[in-house]
């Protein structure tokens, strides 16, 4: 059984070693090197573009963080609307002076007596 | 080492001539690598072409003049499994492309063109490439490397940065599953044979 294993794995190696002589190394064409060239030159202009939109990108979200970080930090301009708290604004709605909606009842009792 | 470290360093710094030199150093190496791992001549150029894209682009990251070669080896074997990974997805497309391939193989010994040593250097490429179709990319590249390039088990160490016998097992394992793919097309030839 091992050596017919053996044998296999003999005719195994034989045949990759065949293989290796199978695959001749090719010659490279005329073109290799202005084809590559090409290729690296236009992986470059990718990349630089690519660049130059990240870098539009993170300048124009700085210019925005910037302009609504002085947005934030300017009082407003219309102070009075909250001048008051909440308790002192409903305070000054219900004041001891506004009228009751619903009037004290007064009972005019009329003496049987009379 | 086919090339100076001075003249990786003045590639690092943007010359282009000296990068040339490079490519024109390992071109014909990284070819022969190449096609042998992929096996598909017509494509052998185009795969060697990304590998020193690849590098043109890396350079930078380069410390230290002895480990170029074991990573231009890495190189070599990143851009060979994206090829064979996008082949596997691209089956379909390669058996018809296949069929017309025999077509005209038909066509051309009808015709006498085709010499008998091209026919059995072929023959011999299409029975290794099926049965490497037992493993995996990833694994036939491994069982390349080591078994028709000859690279040591030292070599592949510090081309995957895998400790050797973590290599030891997966080439066992890979070699196993190939011996038998090799083993049941022999059955089957045997029977076919017999017949």
């Amino acid at each position: 059984m091992n050596s017919m294993r053996g044998n296999v794995d003999d005719r195994l190696d034989a045949l990759l070693q065949a293989y290796r002589d199978a695959c001749p190394t090719p010659e490279p064409s005329a073109n290799f090197m202005p084809n590559l060239w090409q290729r690296i030159e236009s992986r470059q202009s990718f990349t630089f573009s690519f660049q130059r939109m990240a870098n539009a990108f993170v300048t124009a979200a700085v210019a925005l963080s910037i302009v609504l970080g002085v947005y934030m930090s300017i009082p407003r301009s219309n102070p009075s609307s909250y001048s008051q708290s909440y308790l002192e604004a409903l305070a000054d709605a219900n004041t001891v002076d506004t009228p009751d909606y619903v009037a004290p009842v007064r009972l005019e009792l009329s003496d049987p007596g009379r | 080492m086919l090339v100076d470290f001075e003249l990786i360093k003045r590639a690092q710094k943007g010359d282009s001539a000296a990068f040339n030199e490079i490519v024109l150093a390992y071109r014909k190496r990284i070819l022969g690598t190449i096609a042998r791992l992929i096996a598909r001549p017509e494509d052998v150029e185009d795969v060697a072409q990304e590998v020193f894209l690849r590098l043109y682009f890396s350079l930078d990251q380069l410390r230290t003049a002895e480990v170029f070669e074991p990573w231009l080896h890495r190189l070599t074997v990143n851009a060979a499994y994206d090829y064979l990974r996008k082949q596997r997805r691209r089956q379909e497309f390669r058996m018809s492309d296949l069929s017309e391939q025999q077509v005209m193989l038909a066509d051309a010994a009808a015709g006498g063109k085709v010499e008998h040593e091209e026919q059995y250097r072929k023959k011999i490429r299409e029975s290794v490439q099926s049965l490497l179709g037992a493993v995996s990319e990833a694994d036939r590249i491994l069982l390349m490397l080591k078994e028709v390039e000859g690279l040591s088990l030292k070599e592949l160490e510090k081309v995957y940065k895998v400790n050797e016998n973590a290599l030891k097992v997966r080439l066992f394992r890979a070699r196993q599953r190939v011996l038998k793919a090799y083993g049941s097309a022999e059955a089957r030839e045997g029977t076919g044979q017999s017949r």
